[in-house]
């Protein structure tokens, strides 16, 4: 059973929602709601995985009709596994589209004014918008479609209880399914298999409760659990409807039911809808604000909708039936609601509807080139997938090709990616810290950053430049000598600590004292290190500590762990990964590794969970206009590059500049 | 047939353009094309100024206010994924006005960059009840778009720039003050605290860029102001800073003119306002 659902436009606007659970009404106008950071983190962010997105224990799964911009959304609790949820999604967008084209079009037009001077001379927007009105019957609709599809799932529950030998040829079964695959008639091995499944089930949902699915998860082991025990309470439910369902269901009474049953079975939610929701779709309004439609360039669509509409209720079952035999496989319905007449005038327009075969070679293409210019395997894959679902189903106009409106949706999302969702401004930051009024016991502490990565990509070089940068800005720093593994480490700062110690700032002709070493020679424990120069820092007044760690490879596990030990008892203000720009492929191994490690380490050791903070992308200037690995990067981590090293001195640092990266990474 | 054949004095192209014909005709061929482009320009430059930018962080209520406005209704949303551009009709005068809202999430606010050439004015809208913890953020995006307006060529008036105090609903009034003039004074207090602290920052610090000395006009500025140059709306050099408390509340029809059941308008009657006396 699902919790949330709901039909938007990408610009914000929900057309229609419902919340199943009060748990689920009670966050949905909140900005933690399922939908807002699926938008926030799926679609804008981008990431997920796989089309399937996951917070606080719900599951959310998405569709987008792209030529009418809007987002269909289903929430469920992620321990039921629900099978249906795919179909509901399209068999959703099927129906929602066939019903209000018109006025769909007319509301996505509105949202669409290139200057005020055209629309304001052809039609004033009057106060006939009526969204209410508009999808008047909806719900209706909507009930019938996930009844049948609950129904349907059932159905398809019993007959393969009631032929197991057909469902163990069965080739694709239901993820949530595969324990029943082995069973027989026989009566012992089923009441063994039915102790071990809810087992199975009592661990999932022991789980589930341990990602916040709590509030949810109680009632729903409560519902199993009476089943469970008292296989005859069908029996006892109250309304008629319920009844008969119960009996039909007897057959398989005995056997185990599922979550999926369950879910079935459950009616704790309002279920008692209108029995003949097509009464009470008034389709004689949709004709109404249809007519909205004919200001703008939808005049084709009218006549068709207007027959459909006026034959009436019969017709919008019939889709539903139709939507249900066919599984909602009906993946593009706008195209077909055209008809040859609209074929003939997108051809003479030159328009056309962006298919997954039109999309498919130029993305493949998109991918290569990405690729080429260093972007990771993984990476150039999942961006143009995103493009493509983005893409699909869209118009273009005549003069636009196909690989003209991939590229363009290609650097919008390279561009969204690369744009950093915090500040990067680490002047900012150190200062409001420092200015910050501590309590009269306490002592101020210095700003710490922490320099992380593998070997050998130039992590005290480029601590040098930030150094060189903070005094600068008239910061006393100190360098804190925390790789205590490699030989000639302690030295290498200590050469650059000399030489930064000579340079001049602000006309004074060197800046002793300004800067200065920590060191405590090598096989030392590095955390205990960084502590002392905290502490040393704090006393001898230090604005900034810079903490050099030891380049280790992300595939040994104690120097991670000893890393993410470093990070927990000196809980650092930013944690800056430094990598080159050279990597490929490895980038994001580098990445995950690192960022899980700190995370695991920095939640299990009960403080607050901590990750990279940031990047620093090195050797900048020897990769030319191959920049990749700074898309990788960002991607992999979500988290900004804060710098760009750019060669050998003091000041050749710099920061990344969005736009340029875009134009190097989609240029030929 | 001979009768109809013209004389060739008439026909003669020598003798039609005479040096003072040709003169006067290339005088009166500039002076239509003096006209033509004037008429233009001044078509151009009312239709540029046409936009009203809603920005402001994710979740402050852009959309919310787009859809009262534009709709006459406010309806329920969710975080924006791309720009909303909608026509909205005042009340009084019936001037239309093109209502862009672009969506807060830092990773595609920029998008306010495309309509700031169009724009009439710039509306920042706050969420006033979570001010205090988002003081900084809230800052930091108002910043930038101080940046832009200073930025844009002097040739062009800049647009008009008013903070809006949003979900004044959330705020509890007391004796003495509204909610909104609450509000009000809460966003200023805090917005100038956090863009003092970033102007201190950018004034005495030395960018990374500038490390190299090549491109050292990356700094973003925007904040200056007369007087003893502390960060204070009233004193910001861009120009005039409004402020107006506004609220709305999902589900409602909006009261779109003052009448008996509502004398004081609806939650945005402050905004419409507003928007009606832009210039
Ligand atoms: N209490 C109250 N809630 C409001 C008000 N205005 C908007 N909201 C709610 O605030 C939430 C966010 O509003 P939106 O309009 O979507 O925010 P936005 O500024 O468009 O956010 P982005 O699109 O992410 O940039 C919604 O749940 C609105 O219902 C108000 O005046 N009072
Ligand atoms: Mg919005």
């Amino acid at each position: 059973m699902l919790d949330h659902c709901s039909i938007s436009h990408k610009g914000g606007v929900v057309l229609w929602s419902r919340s199943f659970t009060p748990a689920a009404s009670h966050t949905a106008a909140s900005s933690t709601s399922p939908v807002n950071s699926l938008v926030r983190e799926a679609l804008i962010e981008g990431r997920s995985s796989d089309g399937k997105y996951e917070k606080d224990g719900y599951a959310v799964k998405w569709t987008f009709v792209n030529d009418l911009e809007l987002i269909f959304v289903v929430a469920y609790q992620r321990i039921l596994q629900l099978t249906y949820v795919d179909e509901l999604l399209l068999a959703l967008k099927t129906l929602f589209i066939k019903l209000f084209q018109p006025f769909l079009a007319t509301f996505v037009a509105s949202l669409h004014v290139t200057s005020s001077a055209k629309l304001a001379s052809s039609a004033a927007p009057s106060a006939s918008w009526n969204f209410r009105k508009a999808f008047e019957g909806w719900d209706g609709v909507f009930d019938k479609l996930l009844r049948g599809l609950e129904d349907k799932a059932a159905q398809e529950r019993r007959t393969r209880v009631a032929h197991p030998a057909r469902a163990t040829i069965d080739v694709t079964p239901p993820a949530e399914d595969t324990s029943t695959i082995p069973s027989h008639s026989n009566a012992d091995v089923q009441d063994e298999e039915q102790i071990a499944r809810n087992v199975q089930a009592l661990k999932n949902r022991l789980r589930g409760r341990g990602g916040h699915a709590g509030r949810r998860g109680r009632g729903r082991t409560d519902v199993g659990s009476g089943r469970d025990s008292l296989p005859g309470s069908d029996s006892e439910t109250p309304t008629s409807k319920r009844k008969s369902r119960a009996k039909a269901q007897r057959k398989w009474g005995e056997s185990a039911p599922t979550e999926n049953d369950m879910a079935l079975l459950d009616y704790s939610y309002d279920s008692s809808v209108s029995e003949d929701p097509a009464s009470s779709l008034d389709l004689s309004t949709l004709v109404d604000n249809g007519s909205l439609g004919t200001r703008t360039r939808d005049g084709l669509y009218e006549v068709k909708d207007w027959e459909f509409a006026s034959q009436g209720d019969k017709n919008t079952d019939d889709v539903i039936a139709e939507v249900l035999k066919k599984g909602g496989q009906e993946a593009k319905p706008a195209a077909s609601s055209l008809g040859a007449l609209g074929s003939i005038f997108s051809r003479l327009t030159g328009s056309k509807v962006l298919t997954e075969e039109d999309l498919k070679p130029v993305l493949e293409a998109m991918k290569q080139h990405l690729m080429k210019k260093n972007v990771a395997k993984e990476i150039a894959d999942k961006v143009c997938e995103d493009v493509g679902e983005s893409l699909v189903g869209k118009k273009v106009g005549g003069f636009q090709s196909t690989t003209s409106a991939v590229r363009q949706a290609l650097a919008n999302s390279i561009t969204r990616i690369l744009t950093p969702k915090t500040s990067t401004d680490l002047l900012l930051s150190i200062r409001t810290k420092l200015s910050t009024p501590v309590a009269a016991s306490q002592q101020k502490l210095p700003y710490s950053i922490t320099f992380v990565g593998v070997n050998g990509v130039g992590k005290s070089t480029n601590l040098s430049k930030v150094c060189f940068w903070l005094i600068q800005n008239g910061f006393r720093v100190l360098i804190a000598a925390c790789d205590t593994f490699r030989s000639g480490a302690v030295e290498q700062l200590r050469v650059h600590v000399r030489n930064l110690g000579m340079l001049g700032v602000d006309g004074a002709t060197n800046s002793k004292g300004r800067v200065e070493l920590y060191e405590r020679g090598y096989g030392k424990d590095a955390a205990g290190i960084a502590k002392e120069a905290i502490a040393y820092a704090r006393d001898n007044d230090f604005d900034v500590v810079l903490i050099d760690t030891a380049g280790r490879m992300q595939d040994n596990e104690p120097l991670m762990r000893a890393l993410a030990k470093l990070v927990a008892t000196n809980n650092p203000d930013k944690i800056i990964f430094v990598g080159e720009a050279l990597v490929g492929n490895e980038a994001v191994d580098q990445l995950t590794k690192f960022d899980r490690a700190l995370r695991d380490f920095s939640a299990a050791s009960g403080g607050q969970e901590r990750g990279i903070d940031g990047m620093l992308v090195t050797k900048w200037d020897t990769v030319d206009d191959k920049v990749g690995a700074a898309l990788s990067m960002t991607y992999v981590t979500g988290q900004p590059i804060i710098f760009v090293g750019c060669g050998q001195t003091y000041t050749d640092l710099r920061q990344l500049r969005v736009a340029n990266v875009v134009q190097a990474i989609l240029s030929d | 047939m001979d009768g109809v054949t013209p004389t060739p004095e008439v026909l003669s192209p020598s003798t039609a353009f005479t040096p003072q014909f040709q003169i006067v005709a290339a005088l009166v061929f500039a002076v239509v094309l003096v006209i033509i482009s004037v008429f233009l320009a001044k078509r151009k430059s009312t239709q540029r100024g046409d936009a009203v930018i809603l920005a402001g962080c994710s979740d402050a209520g852009k959309t919310a206010i787009l859809s009262t406005l534009v709709y006459k209704q406010t309806l329920p949303t969710h975080t924006s994924m791309q720009t909303n551009a909608a026509l909205m009709v005042l009340p009084q005068g019936h001037k239309t006005l093109r209502l862009i809202d672009v969506p807060g999430h830092p990773r595609i606010r920029d998008q306010f960059q495309e309509y700031l050439p169009h724009a009439k004015a710039v509306a920042f809208v706050v969420d006033s009840s979570t001010i205090s913890r988002n003081g900084a953020a809230v800052a930091e995006h108002l910043h930038m778009i101080l940046n832009a307006l200073t930025s844009l060529p002097p040739s062009r008036g800049t647009p008009s720039l008013t903070i809006v105090a949003h979900k004044c609903d959330l705020m509890k009034s007391t004796a003495h003050a509204s909610a909104e003039q609450l509000a009000i004074n809460r966003i200023r207090t805090i917005l100038e605290r956090e863009l003092e602290k970033r102007r201190a920052s950018h004034a005495n610090g030395v960018g990374v860029e500038s490390l190299g000395a090549e491109d050292a006009d990356s700094q973003v500025g925007g904040l200056e102001c007369t007087g003893s140059g502390e960060f204070k709306f009233a004193e910001w050099e861009g120009g005039e800073v409004g402020f107006v408390g506004t609220s709305v509340s999902v589900g409602k029809e909006a009261v779109v003119s003052a009448d008996e059941k509502h004398p004081q308008g609806d939650g945005l009657s402050p905004l419409r306002e507003w928007l009606e006396d832009l210039p």
